[in-house]
């Protein structure tokens, strides 16, 4: 039977091409995609995991976004931080997400990390790293508290503090140095928030504000902009225009309330429509 | 170069005080040769939602004619007009669709949300060529001049301001932007979208 | 052999001479034959109720699901057929979550009622396939529309509803609905009446293990505001929602 539903998922559409490739080899280069270079990290502690994330998008040297969100949502109780092409780790994990919650309406439970994990490294694997989407993973489940990163290709590691991007390395020496097993909420946290802002600090490709993420059992905390260490400081001079500075050839205004005027035709006295 | 220089032409949108504004320049060209000085980038997508598109001509008028089904078949659909957020990501899902095969557009989308009070905010939102959104609270470009864009209107921008007040930043940062852009410029277009009504100022600006 | 649609009876695709397709007179007593749920529109939400009832005590019913959540804002009961409720479960789900993909949001209740409605329809045009049977009962919250209570049948036709009762007691419950209902009655109290309602034509014992209940309750416009200002870490709070097996015991206490 046909498919009923105008909202059928249909995957990816290739038809462009064919086009894409000629325009390339008329000596057209293919232009580059947002990415996120990113720091990303994840760190278990004691009653769980805290993820983290800077939040610069950027498109070659630009910065495209200054305070995007890389901490994306897979359950109440899961969430993936994505480093790479920004448009694969933002679908990536909303394709996830979304089966991740038609599996837990189908089978009646909280979803596990591992099922997220698995679902997401047979479908980096099967793209073959086309999709390039490098993912923290973390959450709690019935069985504990989980950690992996996911690279684009679909390995994957489980480990007790990762980190991922451009930034990662300086992440990385952070955790190297401070992290040790049993932590509090706040020894986590705070050292998550020293690598995210070893990255900000030291990686071009990271920027702008730490974003958080604590997941205990039963509860999850999304710190969005939980440190600002680059708040913009207040412009000394305004720059505003004088009314009528900018020379226009043609206005054209287009009235969006609709007024009309009721004029009834005939009298009180008129006959009343017949509507039996 | 690329195949996102090869029409020329910049898209920019600025949040105001209750109001948006979205414009673009209006040249369009074949490589250094500019064949056309009339072709507006931003199109009407609903009586308060604007959409604008920097890149390849061509795909510019395809996904024009695309946006337009889609948005026409929700409104019979749905019996509503589509909500600026929800027309974002329509526009996100329709490029990501063909992430290895994209459109070389680059869309701006400026709108007005109704609040359950009945007041209006402002929306913006760009999104790179495979859909992934950017979602700015102050300004958002994209096209030829983007860099320039970019820095003029980081300048320039400032919060809450009056419709009027948002055309002279607006203009003033577009055409201060493409200027230095030799793909973009031949005057420009910007529609101020205001909660009773949308008014449209064809720029004049350096024919060169 | 069919006894009263002759020849008729057989291809679904094929009208009888008085303009029936009996294929779905016969789905539409299957539904008839199925355990009674009822759906009720109070002034600040909906609730949708059935009896559940299996053949032998030696069932296991707490793996019976016959309220389910399609998508947050979203329930639908049925009555009839159990496996052809669970088809349309598993593409409700599927479209709500297609839709969702394409706007951030998930559908108006009307829309998603359309899509069950579309699925339904097919089934009595195509070849090779038979209708289903199943009558259902959809609620839900969509800032558009608020509250909204859909019927949808085998046939594919669907109609809004104030108070609707389908399977087995259908008439005897449309007639206590009738008399019960008004316009401003409060969620409690429409819980409460959808109770009395399936009591009418209940056999056994009415407990929290017999009945399934699913409510939608509506935001506050201030809610509504701040939700579709929030990131898209900060998930809007469901609408719809069954209730545990505690609530509903504590309902039937009352």
């Amino acid at each position: 039977m046909a498919t009923a539903s105008t909202y059928a998922p249909v995957g990816f559409d290739f038809s462009n091409q064919v086009r894409n490739q000629f325009l390339q080899e008329k000596g057209l280069p293919l232009p580059k995609a947002t990415s996120t270079g990113t720091t990303i990290v994840g760190c278990l502690f004691k009653d769980g995991i805290v993820l983290g994330a800077d939040t610069r998008a950027t498109e070659g040297p630009i910065v495209a976004d200054k305070n995007c969100e890389k901490i994306h949502y897979l359950t109440d109780s899961i969430r993936c931080c994505g480093a790479g092409t920004a448009a694969d780790t933002e679908f990536t994990t909303a394709l996830i997400s979304s089966n991740m919650a038609l599996h837990e309406l189908s089978t009646g439970r909280k979803p596990r990390v591992v099922t997220a994990m698995t679902m997401l490294k047979q479908m980096l694997f099967r793209y073959q790293g086309q999709v390039g989407a490098a993912l923290v993973l973390g959450g709690v489940d019935a069985t504990g508290p989980h950690l992996f990163t996911i690279a684009p290709h679909g390995s994957t590691d489980k480990l007790p503090y990762v980190t991922m991007g451009s930034g990662s390395l300086a992440a990385m020496a952070v955790f190297e140095s401070g992290w040790k097993a049993g932590m509090t909420r706040e020894e986590a946290l705070s050292l998550v928030t020293d690598a995210i802002c070893a990255g900000i600090f030291n990686d071009l490709g990271s920027g702008s504000n730490v974003d958080a993420c604590v997941i205990t059992a039963g509860h999850t905390d999304m710190l969005r902009n939980f440190v600002r260490p680059n708040e913009r400081v207040a412009k000394e001079q305004r720059y505003l225009f004088r009314r009528g500075t900018t020379a226009w050839k043609k206005e054209s205004v287009r009235d969006l309330i609709v007024s009309e005027e009721v004029r009834p035709i005939g009298g009180a006295g008129a006959e009343a429509m017949d509507t039996s | 170069m690329s195949i996102m220089e090869y029409n020329g032409g910049s898209v920019i949108a600025m949040v105001g005080k209750g109001c948006v504004a979205i414009g673009s320049d209006l040249r369009l060209g074949n490589q250094a040769l500019t064949v056309a000085t009339n072709f507006e980038k931003v199109f009407p997508v609903t009586d308060r939602i604007y959409l604008g598109m920097s890149g390849l001509a061509t795909d510019v008028a395809t996904l024009r004619e695309q946006f337009r089904f889609r948005v026409n078949m929700y409104q019979i659909k749905e019996e509503r007009d589509i909500e600026p957020e929800a027309f974002a990501h329509l526009v996100s899902s329709t490029l990501y669709e063909r992430r290895f095969g994209p459109y070389f557009i680059e869309p701006v989308i400026g709108g007005l949300w109704k609040t359950q009070g009945g007041e209006y905010k402002p929306y913006i939102a760009a999104a790179d060529l495979i859909g992934c959104l950017n979602f700015a609270k102050d300004f958002v470009v994209a096209g030829t001049a983007s860099e320039k864009l970019f820095g003029v209107a980081e300048g320039l921008w400032e919060p809450d301001l009056e419709p009027e007040d948002l055309f002279e930043t607006i203009s003033q940062t577009l055409m201060n932007g493409v200027d230095r852009d030799a793909y973009s410029g031949w005057g420009a277009i910007i529609h101020i979208v205001t909660p009773d009504k949308v008014v449209t100022r064809t720029l004049k600006g350096r024919m060169d | 052999m069919a006894t009263d649609g002759g020849a008729y009876s057989y291809s679904l695709t094929v009208f009888s001479p008085s303009g029936k397709l009996v294929q779905i007179e016969h789905a539409l007593a299957a539904v008839a034959g199925g355990t009674t749920s009822l759906g009720i529109k109070a002034s600040n939400g909906i609730v949708i109720a059935t009896e559940k009832k299996t053949s032998s005590i030696l069932i296991d019913d707490s793996m019976l699901d016959k309220v389910c959540v399609i998508c947050p804002n979203i329930g639908i009961v049925y009555s009839g057929m159990g496996p052809d409720f669970r088809v349309l479960v598993a593409k409700a789900r599927k479209s709500a979550q297609a839709y969702w993909k394409i706007y951030g949001e998930y559908p108006p209740t009307r829309v998603l009622t359309q899509e069950i409605a579309t699925v339904m329809q097919q089934a009595t045009q195509s070849g090779g396939v038979r209708p289903y049977g199943v009558s259902l009962l959809v609620a839900g919250w969509d800032v558009n529309r608020g509250p909204s209570l859909y019927q949808v049948d085998p046939s594919g036709s669907y109609w809004a509803w104030k108070a609707s009762a389908i399977g087995k007691n259908m008439v005897n419950a449309k007639t206590f609905l009738e008399k019960r209902y008004n316009d401003d009655i409060s969620l409690e109290d429409a819980i409460h009446t959808a109770l009395l309602t399936l009591k009418e034509g209940f056999e056994g014992q009415m407990t929290e293990k017999t009945i399934e209940i699913g409510v939608v309750t509506v935001p506050t416009p201030t809610e509504i505001d701040a939700e579709r200002m929030a990131g898209p870490n900060d998930r809007p709070k469901p609408t719809f929602r069954k209730l545990s097996e505690e609530e509903v015991r504590d309902y039937l206490a009352l």
